[in-house]
């Protein structure tokens, strides 16, 4: 039996193992029936499907539209606006403390 | 994506983790979920989490976006919250959301669950930031705080900073953290030295472990005394730290654990012979606050707890335990000896901290009757 590999849970992460009866024709994995989206592809690829292009384009892309979007909707341009590139420098990969904060990866603006 | 979700809860965390974030994450929002039926949660991916799951009625998308700059990120982030949020936009009755950034893209009813504020927590991992980015930073705390309908925080300190910074008093609402019993019959970690004190949490600067470290160095006689670290975070965050413990000689005295199971922390916590949280007298323990998860969960443990004597552990631990002065190694060295003299003591204040420990279970019940009050506006 090939077992569904869509990751599932909440709290505690585990694979969904149920028999799977397709494969995601985009990334491959094996899903069971109650994973196969309407289009047959697995629940990740059908999410990013709309998402194309390169990760940092796309946030790019997203900052703009949405500040554009935005300012008009809330009528604050200034809060998407006002970080201007000196801000912005504080909080590039090297200025973080000697404590890397990108070692595991994205992480929270709070630590608490 | 199906739509039509009637809550959701943001988090600029990863989710879940091994912190006490994640922890206080998965009650919160199983609790906003289960009263509207399902909600959608948006929070940081990262490793091996998938970008989306949809777990019975509640849908998890995770942001992936690789953006190197931290506020470039945090903006991204807002972005892409208001684009997941944008097709519930008619059905979305509540947001609960935990910082600035994922507020943002709120437009309506929002409950803003404060643990933390960038504006004072920032400058510890970004030592480079402005006092006048500081400022703005500290606006947009502002702004988001004034367009909550409920501002929920774990400590009156924290209550205080969020007051300060323009949350009407008549909307903070106090709900400190807790922790779920602990059976007392939990089996000894098979890794867990003879004798031990442990410390359970992250490693930032403002937990105090250099000053552990350093009291610990003074314990040499104690020749049977190891110290466990169970770190929440990841063995490159923990370099400096073990490099201190090799130049104080503690050597192989001090063990590390790494990103361990939540459920297995309770049985490592259950078997010390105390619990430490050293935290040091800085801003984000004095002016900003905080409720230590590690001491809730001491408590539940029934592990007699030492700390440092700030207004933010003495509301958690009240007089059932043992307070030293912040940023001392020798008073701590101190404390923890004598508590190891007369384990009767000690354990009598263990006995008093566990039966007041609040579950989680209380916990959601407070949080309940915050939703109320807001959806009953």
């Amino acid at each position: 039996m090939t077992p569904c590999t869509v990751t599932t849970g909440f709290f505690t992460l585990g694979k969904c193992g149920v028999m799977a009866v397709a494969g995601c024709p985009a990334c491959g994995r094996a899903l069971c029936a109650n994973h196969v989206t309407e289009g047959g592809l697995c629940p990740e690829c059908a999410a990013a499907r709309n998402q194309v292009g390169h990760p940092a384009a796309a946030a790019a892309y997203r900052r703009r539209a949405h500040r554009h979007r935005t300012a008009q909707e809330y009528s604050d341009a200034g809060w998407y606006v006002g970080f201007d590139s000196y801000d912005r420098a504080a909080f590039d990969p090297g200025a973080g403390a000697d404590q890397d904060y990108l070692d595991d990866g994205a992480d929270a603006l709070v630590d608490s | 994506m199906s739509e039509g979700h009637r809550a959701a809860y943001v988090a600029f965390d990863r989710f879940p983790s091994a912190k006490g974030s994640a922890v206080h994450i998965r009650h919160m929002a199983a609790e906003l979920f289960e009263r509207h039926g399902g909600g959608l949660l948006c929070v940081l991916g990262g490793g091996d989490l998938p970008a989306y799951q949809r777990e019975g009625d509640v849908e998890i998308v995770r942001f992936t976006d690789v953006v190197p700059n931290l506020l470039d990120r945090a903006q991204a982030f807002t972005a892409w919250v208001a684009e997941q949020l944008a097709p519930h936009r008619d059905t979305l009755e509540l947001c609960h959301v935990r910082d600035p950034w994922s507020a943002l893209p709120v437009t309506g009813p929002m409950v803003y669950e404060a643990n933390g504020l960038p504006s004072v927590e920032l400058p510890y991992a970004w030592p480079m930031v402005a006092p006048s980015t500081l400022d703005k930073i500290r606006e947009l705390e502002q702004d988001c705080l004034r367009r909550a309908a409920a501002v929920v925080v774990p400590s009156s300190v924290i209550g205080k900073a969020v007051i300060d910074r323009g949350a009407a008093p008549d909307r903070v609402h106090l709900i400190p953290n807790g922790a779920d019993p602990v059976p007392a019959s939990l089996p000894r970690p098979e890794a867990a030295p003879g004798r031990y004190l442990i410390y359970v949490g992250a490693l930032q600067p403002w937990q105090g472990v250099d000053v552990l470290l350093r009291a610990f160095a003074r314990l040499a006689d104690l020749t049977d005394l190891h110290l466990v670290v169970c770190s929440s975070v990841s063995p490159n965050r923990a370099r400096p730290l073990r490099r201190l413990a090799e130049r104080l000689g503690l050597g192989d005295r001090v063990r590390w654990q790494y990103t361990l199971p939540h459920e297995q922390v309770a049985a490592w916590l259950a078997h010390a012979e105390l619990s430490v949280a050293p935290l040091t007298a800085g801003p984000r323990n004095l002016e900003q606050g905080c409720n230590p998860i590690k001491v809730w969960e001491s408590m539940a443990a029934g592990t007699p707890v030492v700390a440092s004597d700030l207004p933010v552990i003495r509301e958690v631990l009240g007089d059932d335990g043992r307070f030293v002065p912040p940023d001392r190694p020798a008073e701590l060295a101190r404390a923890i000896r004598v508590m190891l003299e007369y384990p009767d003591v000690t354990h009598e204040f263990a006995g008093r901290a566990r039966r007041r420990v609040l579950t989680w279970s209380d916990v959601r019940h407070r949080l309940a009757a915050v939703y109320d009050q807001v959806e009953s506006r």
